[in-house]
């Protein structure tokens, strides 16, 4: 909007990234950020739509159009105010959010959307730098007790949230360190553990309390959270999905989520015993999504003989499909720096069998080549085709399956009502749990899902129990601001 | 069902014009004129041509062959969104081919006045439905009024002015780019003045001889549900249509950076225009559908029984909401006593009278020049009750030849005595009417390439450059042609000329205003506000005692330039050929 016709004089300009055989020496990040003027030519392309559909693409409700034409005019600091009304950590978001702001964006229909997530990314690197993003403990206290159980970013978005609103917050994690899959389900290469540091310095120095190695409901009991007026359970979607085939027990069949920890901590000077590396060997990782792929990058790191990707579903196309016409979120083909780092990629590909050795060690992979039927109201059903099987040399199969749901244990010990996906029943908008003053966000509420959604549940709940403990809340809200559903038409 | 529209451009224009000439509903040109070429039928048997020719207060582009290609003429009296607020289309904008059309300079911003300079009564109105009913007599005569508080008694007048349709124009239609303050506080919602329109019709018996059509954000089957039931039989639709061929309601409709190709002359934005007419077709279809849900819900057979029915209209719901409370909707849904014994809906033609005007008689005998363009001369008397003369001539000949007519002087017509109003009215090339004596108001308005000779009779005693010859607005909104003029003219001569050229001996105030193009040159005094807003075109004047340059002339826009000899010489007055 600085420059109405920004979008016709420049082109879309992302950030590059080091060489593949030089970024794979480390697990540092190898983007190579634009400079300045670059990112201020880039916010220039946002063309201040008079329906800006990328507020609502965005599931924090972003206010895009403003810091764009904010960074456009040189003005960085009221970037960082605007960019920071709505989003708790843009420097999360801003490396690893797929975007669908700019999916959203529209600029997209006639060519490259602008490039969101970089603006965001820039603004907040330079906010933290300037020292603009300092600690803003509340003026004063409700004497109010909230306890968050998880510190992943949902957990951490209504921490910040509910202490800015002068409730006492205390925040407890299982780990021994802050973050929750930010912190061990994120390689290192694609975001830097200080960043998790940097911002958790910051909601220290608020006021907000956190507590490690605290496993509520194992290591400590429920009936403790009893002395909190509310409780807010953002424990993540962390129950693995495995497979039911045979051979799946072999030694070297692992979980993404357990190599990948390892190898995190291993980074971060951390002792792990028995590591589990895949230096020098075939290397299979089964699942085509975003974990699979840090499990190619995390492999080719560590230096695997090779590396090679299964994914059960269909190749997507290159391009939006009409059936996720714009401004939605497309279902098509994704290929991440990892993938450019070097691996086979396969798709309608099912694995039959986990061959092994006399000892149980993991030798090959028996596979078939698969096709879907679909059929209008049914499930689409799975078909394998015949004289396709194929035996592939495998010395690790890394599992990178998703996740089925959250651990039920927390809600098994207090008798909160799980819905048929076994996530924890809460209602969008509101996330009470049927347990009076215990509300539920994040993963844990809606399932796997994505960092921008924990952040956005994360900061709606802690409104929510806000009004539940002082009748009303000066919290911010994005409302009913999200895309209608596709397929919605109620 | 009607499409308008007026900031969108040709792509976009022409996918609905196509999408409403295939379902048989009706598209609007807007304002500006339409390019020729859209008048002529696809090789597929598409059709880009609008059906709705619009005339408003502009005039830009209306010339015989235009109104002739239309199956409706709307005369545009105001906006809904912007009422009482004239156009503006900036310079930027003007593009050689949106010049073409408006037959304007390019890059010279245009101004659409607020009023039409040749309606300053219902009679005045009445005599510009009259001429455009001449000028195409297969067209209905549709005009255009806002929703307002008295707009029954207006369309109670427009009825016994003969138009076939009144159009009520709710307020939150319009363009992106009317100007924010007008989208926000300026006019009624459609559903207040339909129901007025529709009470005073019906109460007056005038509602049997017109159709009423609303407009004003249209977007679903009940909204049409409910128009039909206040009393409207058509319906307009721009927003939605717009939408369903690509629209994202950017609001940089007056930017030219429209990034989907609708709004803009950029060329390269243009081409991002995806809309076809299938995608207008299916909202369509949906509006229809849901039409008919509601209709079979209320026990309607056709939309025609449903017409004034306002006590289907359910309203506790709404009046329950409590924002809404202690709204009495009483008056809009009034039936009066009238309702059982008059005509709820249209249900005969008006009569035009057409059948013995002069044009007729000239008509039967003029076969040869008007077919084959045999050179002929005829003589004939003629009175004040002679209107519009020419428009049925100029209508025949544009249908046959198109815009270029008939040679220069095919028929020529000799008439004798004081001719009525619009002498002349949009004459097109090759048409030479003779008058010895005089005329009333709007000689010559719309001319389309025709010449018009007024002089006064031999026998008269009277000094001709000291007496009025012809009555106001003459040459209003003209195009092309040429008047000569043996005396003086009245008041706003030549305003809104984009073409023709005239000589007179003297005229009224605001001579010359809002004008775009053509030679005119005035052999005697001038009144005051000479030339306002004037963007195109050259005046001669005859200032011997420089009153003209001191004062006389608005000078806002213009810029004075002696003659010099030679260069008079040199200067030829071409007929400008377009």
């Amino acid at each position: 909007m600085g420059k109405i016709t920004g979008f016709k004089e420049y082109e879309r300009k992302d950030e590059t990234y080091t060489k593949v055989k030089k970024r794979l020496k480390d697990y540092k990040e190898f983007t190579v950020p634009l400079k300045k003027d670059e990112i201020e030519e880039q916010g220039s392309r946002c063309m201040d739509c008079g329906i800006p559909f990328c507020h609502s693409g965005c599931p924090l409700g972003n206010l895009i159009p403003d810091f764009n034409h904010m960074v456009h005019q040189g003005e960085w600091q009221k970037a960082s105010w605007i960019l920071h009304s709505t989003n708790n950590f843009p420097e999360f978001t801003g490396r690893l959010c797929p975007a669908p702001c700019e999916q959203a964006c529209v600029l997209g229909i006639i060519e490259d959307p602008v490039s969101i997530e970089n603006i965001e990314k820039n603004i907040v690197e330079r906010a933290f730098k300037e020292g603009w993003i300092k600690p803003q403990p509340p003026k004063t206290r409700t004497g109010k007790e909230v306890a968050i159980v998880g510190s992943g970013p949902a957990g951490l978005a209504a921490a910040q949230q509910l202490n800015r609103a002068g409730h006492t917050v205390t925040v407890f994690e299982r780990d021994d360190e802050i973050g929750g899959l930010l912190r061990y389900g994120i390689p290192n290469f694609k975001m830097e553990k200080e960043i998790i540091d940097r911002r958790v310095a910051i909601l220290k120095a608020e006021g907000i309390i956190f507590k490690l190695n605290v496993n509520v409901g194992v290591n400590y009991e429920v009936e403790k959270l009893k002395a909190f007026d509310s409780v807010v359970l953002c424990g993540g979607s962390t129950e693995r999905r495995s497979l039911p085939t045979p051979g799946i027990d072999a030694d070297g069949v692992v979980q993404a989520m357990d190599f990948l920890t390892q190898q995190t901590k291993v980074v971060m000077g951390k002792i792990v015993e028995n590591q589990v590396v895949a230096t020098g060997k075939d290397v299979i990782v089964i699942g085509g999504g975003d974990t699979g792929s840090d499990c190619v990058g995390t492999s080719n790191r560590q230096g695997a003989k090779s590396v090679t990707n299964f994914e059960i579903m269909p190749k997507p196309p290159g391009h939006r499909s009409p059936q996720t016409p714009w401004p939605y979120w497309p279902l098509q083909l994704k290929t991440s720096s990892s993938h450019k780092e070097g691996c086979d990629r396969n798709w309608l590909i099912n694995t039959k069998e986990f061959v092994t050795d006399d000892n149980g060690k993991l030798i090959a992979l028996k596979t078939v080549n698969v096709e879907w039927k679909t059929e209008l109201g049914k499930r689409p059903e799975l078909i394998e085709i015949e004289g396709t099987e194929k035996t592939y040399p495998c010395d690790m199969a890394l599992l990178a399956l998703g996740f089925t749901g959250p651990e039920p244990t927390i809600a098994n010990q207090l008798g909160i009502a799980l819905d048929v996906r076994s996530n924890y029943k809460s209602e969008y908008g509101n996330y009470k749990t049927n347990v009076p003053n215990i509300f539920a966000a994040g993963d844990m509420r809606r399932g796997q899902s994505l960092i921008v959604w924990a952040i956005s549940e994360g900061r709606e709940a802690a409104r929510q129990v806000d009004i539940y403990l002082m009748g009303s809340s000066i919290l911010p809200t994005k409302e009913g601001g999200d895309l209608p559903l596709l397929g919605d038409r109620t | 069902m009607q499409c308008l529209m007026g900031q969108s451009r040709r792509e976009a224009h022409e996918n609905l014009a196509i999408a409403m000439n295939r379902i048989g509903g009706k598209s609007n040109s807007g304002e500006g004129g339409e390019s020729r070429d859209r008048f002529i039928p696809s090789e597929n048997g598409d059709s880009r041509n609008s059906a709705i020719k619009q005339v408003a207060s502009g005039r830009f582009g209306v010339t015989s062959h235009y109104l002739t290609n239309a199956k409706e003429i709307q005369i545009k009296m105001a906006q809904g969104a912007k009422p009482g607020e004239g156009g503006q289309l900036p310079g930027e904008k003007v593009l050689p081919w949106i010049a073409a059309a408006r037959n304007s300079t390019p890059f010279v911003g245009l101004i659409s006045p607020p009023p039409h300079h040749d309606i300053y009564s219902i009679e005045d109105l009445a005599q510009l439905i009259y001429d455009l009913k001449n000028a195409n007599r297969e067209a209905r005569i549709n005009v255009k009024l806002v929703s307002e508080v008295g707009v029954g008694t207006i369309a109670a007048g427009v009825s016994k002015a003969k138009a076939d349709v009144v159009l009520i124009s709710g307020f939150d239609g319009g363009t992106g780019a009317s100007p924010l303050t007008s989208l926000k506080h300026a006019g009624l919602p459609w559903e207040l003045g339909l129901a007025e329109a529709q009470q005073t019709l019906v109460l007056n018996n005038l509602r049997s001889r017109i159709v009423v059509e609303c407009d004003g954000q249209l977007k679903t089957g009940r909204d049409v549900a409910i128009a039909a039931l206040l009393g409207a039989e058509e319906y307009g639709f721009a927003t939605a249509p717009l939408v369903a061929s690509g629209c994202i309601m950017m609001r940089k409709c007056h930017l030219n950076t429209c990034p989907v190709g609708i709004a803009t002359q950029d060329k390269d934005l243009r081409k991002n225009f995806k809309g076809t007419p299938e995608h207008v077709i299916n909202y369509f279809y949906y509006v229809a559908n849901e039409l008919r849900q509601i209709m079979a819900q209320l026990g309607f057979r056709t939309l025609a029984e449903m017409i004034g029915q306002t006590h289907k209209i359910n309203s506790n719901k709404a009046i329950q909401h409590y924002k809404a409370k202690g709204l009495d909707l009483s008056s809009i849904l009034h039936r009066p006593a009238e309702y059982r014994k008059m005509s709820l809906r249209n249900s005969e033609k008006q009569d035009h009278c057409l059948e013995n005007v002069l044009d007729m008689k000239i008509l039967k005998v003029a076969t040869a020049a008007i077919e084959q363009g045999t050179k002929t001369s005829l003589s004939y008397p003629i009175h004040n009750t002679d209107r519009s003369l020419s428009a049925i001539l100029s209508n025949e000949i544009s249908k046959r030849h198109g815009h270029t007519g008939l040679p220069e002087d095919t028929l020529t017509l000799n008439f004798k005595g004081s001719a009525g109003q619009s002498f002349g009215a949009f004459g097109t090339f090759g048409l030479t009417l003779n008058l010895e004596g005089n005329t009333n108001d709007y000689l010559g308005k719309g001319m389309s390439g025709a010449k018009i000779i007024v002089k006064k009779p031999p026998t008269a005693t009277f000094v001709a450059h000291e007496n009025i010859i012809v009555g106001n607005v003459c040459l209003f909104g003209a195009v092309n042609g040429e008047a000569y003029i043996n005396g003086i003219a009245g008041e706003r001569f030549a305003v809104r000329n984009s073409g023709a050229i005239a000589v007179v001996e003297g005229v009224g105030d605001h001579c010359c205003e809002y004008m775009t193009g053509g030679n005119i040159i005035v052999l005697g005094n001038t009144g005051r506000n000479f030339a306002a807003g004037m963007s195109g075109g050259t005046a001669f004047i005859f200032d011997p005692e420089s009153k003209f340059v001191n004062g006389l002339c608005n000078t806002e826009t213009i810029e004075f330039e002696p003659i010099e000899e030679e260069e008079a010489n040199a200067q030829k007055l071409n007929r400008k050929s377009c």
